[in-house]
């Protein structure tokens, strides 16, 4: 059966993210000024307002921050899923990020959990930014 | 030391509409009847009004809400004070504030701060109105939110919930203690929509809608408006209407940043914007009689305790009965008109309109004998945005 899920939609700013996905690579925006990375997109550094910054790719190591089971339909195209888990994963380079848990029995998922970054091609042009355990 | 401006500026006048599934009108519409109701409330002839500021709710995002126009639709002529305001749910806070500087100030005397919010469609469900469904969908890197999977207010407070219970081992049925107490609250409150009893059986049966959270560990979604006039203490003892003096004020904004410096779910703004509040009254956590909690879930409720100092972190679950169903249970007296979760759902105007009630001490069945200090608190975002309003029967 074809993949009904909404797909992600980039634009401009962020097509490279998306395609270092494609490639497996999870690309963060660095601003060197502060040392710091953030994620999702900005063209400002939240910490000192620089403007200068390059995509750097992360390790793709982290731990759940925190995670939730959805119960409730949104759009159709769950349906089969539900309940699914849905997770806010730590990265060791600081940025949080929502993502999809895989590959983990529901009863072992919890807030401190060792995770790193699982590339699902979940069509031939789409690949996400999930996380199983490390 | 308290701050002068300390009890000089009052509600001194409360309109809350018709509240739930009330259907064939629109925001305007209950904006005009929650101010014609205020006025009256007040004992003000309509001219009166000279300041007006607005909050329009859902429907202010989805383009049907409140704003500037309102002034025309309500044919207030003599404004010299205007404004729509938006800091989420601690709006309702924020415009009390502001309009008590502008009234003790003399940059108007009778300032109408209204919420109204009209989501709700026959036929439609709450779901509807405040998942996000029919909005255009996003772009970037927030569009991996509905690739995810993520949807709505209820996913965001379910994952800082998650982690909040985590951390401190509060169970779902902790959080079915706070429901099924606020729902005793709201049996006695003739505004609240859900009136009948529940238990904390009720609370286990509801229906997942994101783990941590049941259906009982959310809010409802209403049509309806509530307005609150403010002035001076001056002018509101002489009115119909017993005041609630306005005695502190405060707010703050952690905001949301996704980043490991940062710790999400565990704190609120509710710490700074107390503390700030608190010393304009000159009290302190030990002095509060009522609290009126913004409880948007089960979870936010005992999150803001802890973070106006009324529990240690972890502990806010201390303050329920073990079965709050039970006659013989004392309840705390937190959200003593059954809040968001049981009465109606007006935003930050909800904590605010249940603190004037039980200052003015018109609870009916409900009211709480002692009602010194009323602390009632708004907040917005994902505990992004934080209001607190001190409320008193006393002017000093």
């Amino acid at each position: 059966m074809a993949y009904d899920k909404p797909l992600p939609n980039p634009d401009e700013n962020t097509q490279p993210f998306f395609d270092g996905l494609k490639d497996h690579k999870l690309l963060l925006q660095y601003f060197p000024s502060a040392d710091h990375y953030q994620y999702p997109y900005s063209d400002r550094c939240y910490k000192d307002w620089s403007t200068d910054w390059e995509w750097r790719e992360s390790a793709g190591n982290g731990e759940v921050y925190t995670w939730v089971r959805m119960h409730q339909l949104y759009h159709p195209s769950w349906k089969a899923e539900i309940p699914y888990t849905l997770a806010v994963v730590q990265l060791d380079e600081g940025p949080r990020m929502h993502t999809n848990l895989v590959n983990v029995p529901v009863e072992d998922v919890h807030v401190g959990m060792r995770v790193k970054v699982h590339f699902d091609d979940v069509t031939d042009e789409v690949t996400l930014p999930k996380f199983e355990p490390a | 030391m308290s701050d002068p401006i300390r009890g000089q500026t009052a509600i001194c006048g409360l309109g809350i509409t018709e509240m739930g599934k009330v259907y064939g009108h629109d925001a305007s519409w209950f904006a005009g009847e929650s101010i014609r109701l205020a006025v009256e409330d007040a004992g003000l002839d309509k001219d009166d009004i000279d300041g007006l500021l607005v909050n329009p709710g859902i429907t202010g995002m989805m383009g049907t809400g409140i704003s500037i126009p309102l002034q025309g639709y309500l044919g207030l002529r003599n404004l010299r004070l205007l404004n729509h305001m938006n800091s989420y749910g601690a709006t309702a806070s924020a415009m009390v504030q502001y309009a008590a500087f502008a009234v003790h100030h003399g940059m108007a005397n009778y300032v109408a701060c209204i919420f109204s919010d009209a989501p709700l469609q026959q036929g439609g469900s709450a779901g509807a109105a405040y998942g996000g469904a029919g909005r255009r969908g996003p772009t970037g890197m927030a569009s991996l939110m509905p690739a995810f999977g993520f949807y709505g207010a209820n996913t965001s407070y379910a994952l800082a919930a998650r982690r909040y219970m985590e951390r401190y081992g509060v169970t779902n049925n902790d959080l079915g203690r706070v429901s099924v107490t606020q729902r005793r609250y709201a049996v006695d409150n003739p505004h609240a929509t859900m009136r009948q009893p529940l238990t904390l059986e009720d609370y286990h049966n509801s229906r997942w809608i994101v783990e941590p959270f049941h259906l009982l560990d959310c809010c409802l979604v209403s049509n309806g408006a509530v307005c609150t006039i403010v002035t001076t203490a001056e002018r509101a003892r002489d009115l119909k209407s017993s005041p609630a003096y306005i005695w502190g004020m405060g707010q703050g904004h952690p905001g949301n940043f996704p980043h490991a410096e940062v710790e999400v779910g565990t704190t609120s703004g509710a710490t700074i914007a107390g503390e700030t509040a608190y010393k304009m009254a000159g009290v302190g956590p030990e002095d509060v009689d009522i609290c009126e909690f913004y409880d948007c879930y089960t979870y936010t409720v005992l999150r803001t305790i802890e973070d106006y100092g009324l529990a240690k972190p972890g502990e806010a679950i201390g303050l329920y009965p073990e079965d709050p169903a039970d006659p013989e249970a004392e309840l705390p007296r937190i959200n003593t008109g059954g809040g968001q979760l049981s009465s109606y759902y007006m935003w930050g105007m909800t904590p605010i309109s249940e603190g004037v009630i039980q200052a003015r001490g018109s609870g009916g069945d409900r009211q709480i004998e002692k009602n010194d200090i009323v602390l009632c608190s708004g907040n917005g975002g994902t505990l992004d945005t934080h209001g607190t309003l001190i409320l008193s029967p006393n002017a000093n």
